[in-house]
């Protein structure tokens, strides 16, 4: 069974994310065991950007694209990845250390998904407060920026309802989550109700290992709440690629959130890490 | 192996600390069963106290002085501002003449043997993380974090350690980070200029743990229940304390709690101080 991480990067005129994904595989190289990942883009991935991917796989079945996040095309993951078993990971990542032991846990599972997600300080943050929507409505609360699926019938079935809900999120909304009504299409979302219509509700594990430290600032038990983590607290990557913020030290998978936190010198780190 | 319990008593012009330290073993000896000795550098004092020989198990000399000032408050509305010695604290590892130590501060009250299924085990090192406020419904997001950006608040108050080169290790580290008090203030995002040895423990403790949680120290049994100096003893009997905490968000109205079999730490040293005089406390 081939196992591998996946990421989809959709460049915009802000944000680079095939850098970003770039800097998310270095990581997997330099702390992983299992360390295949695959990028599926449209972008032009860069010469020296390549040699870290498994596999450059275009985005299929491409059509316009009008939402916020530029979320229509991940149903498509299931479709094109090339392992047996896939981790799915969003571009605005690191890995900090080997999560080897997830794979285990997965194994005996089609489809999982992350549920609970920690702030900086290592406390599992309370998401009543911004997945009103979820609550409300009595949906599972996935974080489809990190979830596991085993090619089989039961994650084939999940993506093809999720193609669904994705392109008609409007309607899907509406009719499962009209409380606290979202006005655009997210991953998450979308991801919930997918699971709600395929009966799958447990496939968002709250006992799962798959978490990952989430720096959107509104979670992070600040008061007043910061336009941005990095003008809030100290925070170093060393060259032995190690992240610590406010002087802790990071776990396993940090989804860094604002878009310039890869700059020149954290790449540089994790190229010295990877080619010794 | 010995076991027994160390107590720091620092006299100062406000809080005559030699006084609550003996008051404070008396309580160790009679629930947990442990000798006690007294750190202090006020033999000056210790004249008054001529039961003190009977009470303490050593007396051991400590040299420490502060240019420290706090403000220790009497219940809401009175306060003085005094010096405040708390710079010793991380000599305990030297000067325990036990194997196993537990040390405490001179207001901590103990009216159970909790502790003593923790000088029992294994441990090399326990202390408070969890606390309990007797008003209830006070803010004591002080008492969770050092602060809102920062690692998990320990209390210095009260701790038990074994000698082994990883406590010998801890120590040296309080003492370290004292010495360098200002940059260690600065990269934990401290305000307060004053160093505070609840801040050394927890940095320490951090750091002992790889910056990141781990399981170094051990939390001692139960929670650290306390009240603030801005709080009153009114009466102690047997093993039952009774107190007047201060309302939140009422200044200077309060709520009268009791407890019963539980271990307190009492910040009102004046009102501890007058409860010990014979006093009521109030």
């Amino acid at each position: 069974m081939s196992k591998g991480f996946i990421v989809l990067a959709q460049n915009t005129d802000d944000v680079d994310y095939v850098k970003q994904a770039y800097a998310l595989a270095l990581s997997i190289h330099a702390t992983q065991s299992e360390t295949a990942i695959s990028i599926i883009t449209n972008n032009n991935v860069p010469e020296e950007y390549q040699e870290v991917f498994d596999q450059i796989i275009p985005i299929p079945w491409t059509e316009g694209t009008d939402s916020r996040y530029v979320a229509e095309h991940r149903w498509k993951i299931y479709h094109v990845t090339p392992y047996d078993e896939t981790i799915v990971l969003d571009t605005d990542m690191l890995m900090l250390e080997d999560i080897n032991d997830w794979w285990w846990y997965c194994q005996d599972h089609d489809l999982l998904f992350c549920t609970q997600v920690l702030n900086y300080k290592g406390e599992i943050i309370d998401n009543s407060i911004y997945r009103k929507t979820f609550i409300a409505n009595n949906l599972p609360s996935p974080y489809f920026a990190l979830h596991y699926f085993k090619k089989s019938e039961q994650a084939e079935y999940f993506y093809k309802v999720l193609e669904f809900v994705v392109n008609n999120w409007a309607w899907c909304y509406g009719k499962l989550a009209s409380e606290f009504y979202q006005d655009w299409l997210s991953m998450d979302l979308a991801a919930a109700i997918a699971l709600e219509l395929c009966g799958y509700n447990d496939r968002a594990d709250i006992c799962s290992p798959l978490r990952f430290v989430h720096m959107k600032p509104g979670v992070q038990g600040w008061q007043p709440i910061p336009a941005s983590w990095q003008n809030t607290i100290p925070y170093s990557f060393t060259k032995a690629g190690q992240l610590t913020i406010g002087n802790i030290k990071q776990p396993y998978l940090f989804h860094y959130v604002e878009k310039d936190f890869i700059g020149v010198d954290i790449i540089s780190k994790l190229k010295r890490l990877v080619n010794g | 192996m010995t076991t027994g319990a160390l107590i720091f008593a620092q006299n100062t012009v406000g809080v005559d600390y030699v006084k609550l330290a003996l008051f404070a073993a008396r309580r160790v000896k009679e629930h947990l069963k442990i000798p006690v000795s007294l750190a202090t550098d006020s033999f000056d004092w210790l004249k008054f106290y001529p039961d003190h020989t009977e009470v303490f198990d050593q007396i051991i000399p400590i040299v420490g002085n502060t240019n420290q000032l706090k403000k220790f408050y009497d219940g809401t509305l009175a306060f003085k501002t005094a010096e405040w010695k708390n710079l010793t604290r991380y000599q305990a590892y030297d000067i325990t003449p036990y194997d196993r130590t537990l040390v405490l501060d001179s207001d901590y009250i103990i009216n159970s043997d909790t502790l003593v299924k923790a000088l029992n085990n294994d441990y090399s090192f326990q202390i408070f993380r969890k606390s309990f406020d007797l008003a209830l419904d006070r803010n004591d997001k002080t008492f969770q974090r050092i602060n809102q950006y920062s690692i998990p608040f320990y209390w210095g108050t009260v701790f038990i350690f074994e000698k082994t080169a990883s406590t010998r290790s801890l120590f040296d580290l309080i003492e370290y980070i004292k010495q360098n008090w200002d940059y260690f203030r600065f990269i934990y995002k401290i305000e307060t200029p004053t160093f505070r040895n609840d801040f050394a423990f927890s940095i320490a403790i951090h750091i002992m743990n790889g910056n990141t949680e781990g399981d170094f120290a051990q939390e001692l049994p139960g929670l650290m229940t306390y009240t603030l100096d801005r709080d009153i003893l009114v009466d102690m009997k047997n093993n039952k304390m009774k107190f007047l905490v201060e309302k939140a968000h009422y200044p200077g109205e309060y709520t009268l709690v009791s407890t019963n079999e539980t271990d307190v730490h009492v910040m009102n040293k004046q009102s501890l101080t007058r409860f010990i005089d014979g006093g009521s406390g109030v």
